[in-house]
């Protein structure tokens, strides 16, 4: 780079020099036309670009090189270089006079160029930094995004960035280790609440100027400010989650306390009324108060149930005990199990037997067809159909629908049905926790499944598909009929 | 009064003492109560019960480790009493050896059925095994387990072998829980026991042949996530 400097100055001297001589030559051959005095005037225009262009060292030198070809080749007597007349030695000041000021009127003028294109340089710089700093929220990110700018900017062999505070890193470039001397230039990185880290930077050559400490000084103030921002945001998206999950755990207690309270109640109301001997031994009040506990208790049982359902599936502790199950008995088990609260609707079931075995936890499952199952009992007009189909689905799941013929979903909360305690009618309509239908995601989504529900043209149905391919394995096949006694 | 069973219940909650203490004395059993687990199996030595209700999660230590310490010296019934949710305790348990178990919170009546059943069973064990033992009917249907011979009413029922050897297990335990372990070791062998699927599919051919309605059976019951239980008349 330096070498290329000399030498051009040394073309310098030299074009300047073949300039000259060539126009002395061009004046020499219209000699005896023009005036002496034209031509030293002519010669004053090559001066003056040479000076303008390549400063004043060529400009001095030309000036005395056309004072010399002047007086050797224009002013008598002829090819001497001897000074006759006074005359001569003012035309050789004026040539100087000439070179010494546009060269300083130039020099001036490029050094305000330069000034201005270093600071345009340095602004562009800067909002290229901040441009890049806008919008990133992570740490790492920025610090990266700040080295790797210092490291273009800088045209420095290495560099550092050290950031302190909670969560401490250092990011270097390149990844190699660092130079054995001690860094060149450490920038603060500092903001309001004290130093965030610093910059450690290498460069011999050329030394860091004034102006570029004073770059990087900002460039590391855009890098704090950059960081401080996306402490704030963590922050404040960490104070989101905490106010969410309040929200959460205050409609949780209300929710609980609520549903828990009134089987409570119940319990309580029947049991002291009959402590109390207010009524008769032989009254039915009474078998009607004994029935009301024992239901109430079993509904409360239920209740915490749920609950701890929902916290194993928040917690992600659900895990299935799966083994190959029939579908159907699973199906029909639940049924049994709610005959008495199935009396009021029409339950058909169509899950054929041929269907393959599904790899299922028992309990689980048996819990998602009962939820289902209440769900559309409890929603559904009495009398109307509560449907169960179950068919395999291009043999790697099976596909379960429940239906019923109870009131549609507004397609906008189609998914929120499924959120915990989300209700879409009156509370005080319907009882439960609203974690039925949670817990069935949670289930059927720890099996690997998808739940979903649907509008229909006459109701609403839940639809989930089950996985047959457990751990890589098909369901097991049995040639049952070959074995007779 | 003295010959009334003894019963010992092992459990940490008061609340549930108290209530089994005056249900099970209602009943006329003798009740012994004890609230942590060393202190149990003392009174299980000393006292020699006739049955033992032991909650699984007890504060000193673990009810399936109690279980196990109680059959190494003695074949006293044991009934568990768990939370819902813990099926892999229960089945742990009851491999251990433990009889039956009820899930909390129960039934009286079911209570009292466990209890009996769990009685009879140990009778039968202590008894000469009696020719009245051999035969069991379950509403219409009669099984000879001395003649090997299924019948419903009049008609004979054809089973398979395996068929046959899984219903005559389940017979002869009936009333009781059994686990799909032990079905499987006991019909199938040892290096079956992992293998659900064939009792799934035994048990739905099995129920297709004895039961009026096999998807809502009245005597092979599924016991959820730990096994069956075949229901046959007092």
């Amino acid at each position: 780079m330096r070498n290329f400097t000399y030498l051009s100055r040394f073309w310098q001297y030299l074009l300047a020099f073949v300039l000259i001589a060539s126009l002395t030559a061009l004046f020499f051959s219209l000699r005896n036309v023009l005036d002496t005095t034209l031509i030293a005037l002519l010669y004053l225009m090559p001066l003056g670009v040479i000076t303008a262009v390549w400063g004043l060292g060529p400009g001095i030198t030309s000036a005395l090189i056309t004072f010399l070809s002047l007086n050797y080749f224009f002013i008598q007597p002829y090819y001497t270089f001897l000074v006759h007349q006074p005359t001569d030695i003012v035309i050789l000041m004026v040539f100087l006079m000439v070179a010494i000021v546009i060269s300083q009127l130039v020099g001036q003028a490029k050094a305000g160029l330069a000034a201005a294109t270093a600071s345009e340089r340095e602004a562009t710089q800067l909002y290229e930094l901040s441009t890049a700093l806008t919008g990133s929220h992570d740490e790492d990110a920025i610090a990266q995004i700040l080295a790797k700018q210092v490291h273009a900017v800088a045209e420095c062999e290495y560099i550092e960035l050290t950031i302190t505070g909670a969560r401490p890193f250092v990011y270097q470039l390149p990844e190699s280790s660092s130079p054995a001397r001690p860094p060149e230039l450490i920038v603060p990185i500092e903001a309001a609440r004290g130093l965030l880290g610093e910059i450690r930077l290498w460069r011999t050559t050329p030394m860091i100027s004034s102006g570029e400490r004073r770059l990087f000084q900002t460039f590391a103030s855009q890098g704090a400010l950059a960081l401080e921002r996306a402490w704030l945001a963590q922050a404040e998206a960490r104070a989101r989650v905490l106010e969410e999950s309040d929200r959460l755990k205050s409609a949780i207690l209300s929710s609980v306390s609520h549903e828990l309270r009134t089987p409570l109640s119940t319990i309580k109301a029947a049991a002291s009324s009959l402590r109390g001997r207010e009524v008769r031994w032989d009254s039915p009040a009474r078998v009607e108060l004994v029935a009301a506990i024992d239901d109430e208790a079993d509904h409360l049982n239920m209740l915490v149930g749920n609950l701890l359902d929902i916290s194993r599936i928040e917690s992600g502790v659900l895990k299935p005990k799966r083994d190959w199950n029939i579908l159907s008995e699973i199906v029909g088990s639940v049924l049994g199990r709610m005959k008495h609260l199935a009396e009021t609707h029409r339950i058909e079931v169509d899950v054929p037997e041929s269907l393959p075995l599904v790899p299922v936890d028992y309990v689980q499952l048996e819990q998602v067809f009962t939820n289902l199952v209440s769900n559309s009992l409890k929603y559904a007009p009495v009398d109307s159909v509560i449907c169960i189909r179950a068919q395999v689905e291009e043999e790697e799941s099976i596909h379960v629908q429940v239906s019923n013929q109870g009131p549609q979903v507004p397609a906008e909360d189609l998914e929120r049905i499924f959120d915990k305690f989300y209700r879409i009618t009156a509370a005080d309509r319907v009882t439960g926790t609203g974690l039925g239908l949670s817990i069935c995601k949670g289930i059927v989504e720890a099996h690997g499944g998808h739940l979903w529900a649907e509008n229909l043209s006459d109701g609403l149905a839940f639809n989930f598909t089950l996985p047959l391919i457990w751990d890589g394995t098909k369901p097991p096949q049995f040639p049952m009929d070959a074995e007779t006694e | 009064m003295s010959n009334a069973p003894h019963i010992l219940v092992i459990d940490d909650e008061p609340q549930i003492l108290r209530a089994m203490r005056t249900i099970l004395t209602e009943k006329q059993f003798r009740v012994t109560t004890a609230s942590r687990g060393e202190e149990g199996l003392t009174l299980a030595a000393t006292n020699e019960p006739d049955l033992i209700i032991l909650d699984l999660g007890l504060p000193d230590m673990d009810g399936v480790d109690v279980c196990r310490r109680l059959r190494e010296w003695t074949q006293i019934p044991i009934i568990i009493l768990s939370v819902r949710d813990s099926e892999r305790d229960k089945v742990a348990a009851l491999d251990q050896g433990a009889d039956d178990y009820l899930t909390k919170p129960f039934g009286i009546e079911e209570l009292l059925a466990r209890v009996r059943v769990a009685l009879r069973h140990s009778a039968h064990a202590l008894s000469v095994q009696g020719a009245q033992s051999k035969v069991v009917k379950a509403g219409s249907l009669v099984i000879d387990l001395a003649w090997h011979i299924v019948k419903r009413g009049e008609e004979e029922i054809k089973l398979t072998a395996t068929e046959y050897k899984l219903i005559a297990y389940l017979a002869a335990n009936h009333g009781r829980v059994l686990t799909h372990r032990s079905i499987l070791t006991q019909v199938w062998g040892a290096a079956d026991a992992d293998h659900t699927e064939y009792l799934r599919v035994y048990m739905r051919q099995l129920r297709k042949k004895l039961e009026t309605d096999p998807e809502r059976p009245q005597f092979i019951l599924t016991e959820p996530g730990i096994g069956y239980r075949f229901i046959a008349d007092e």
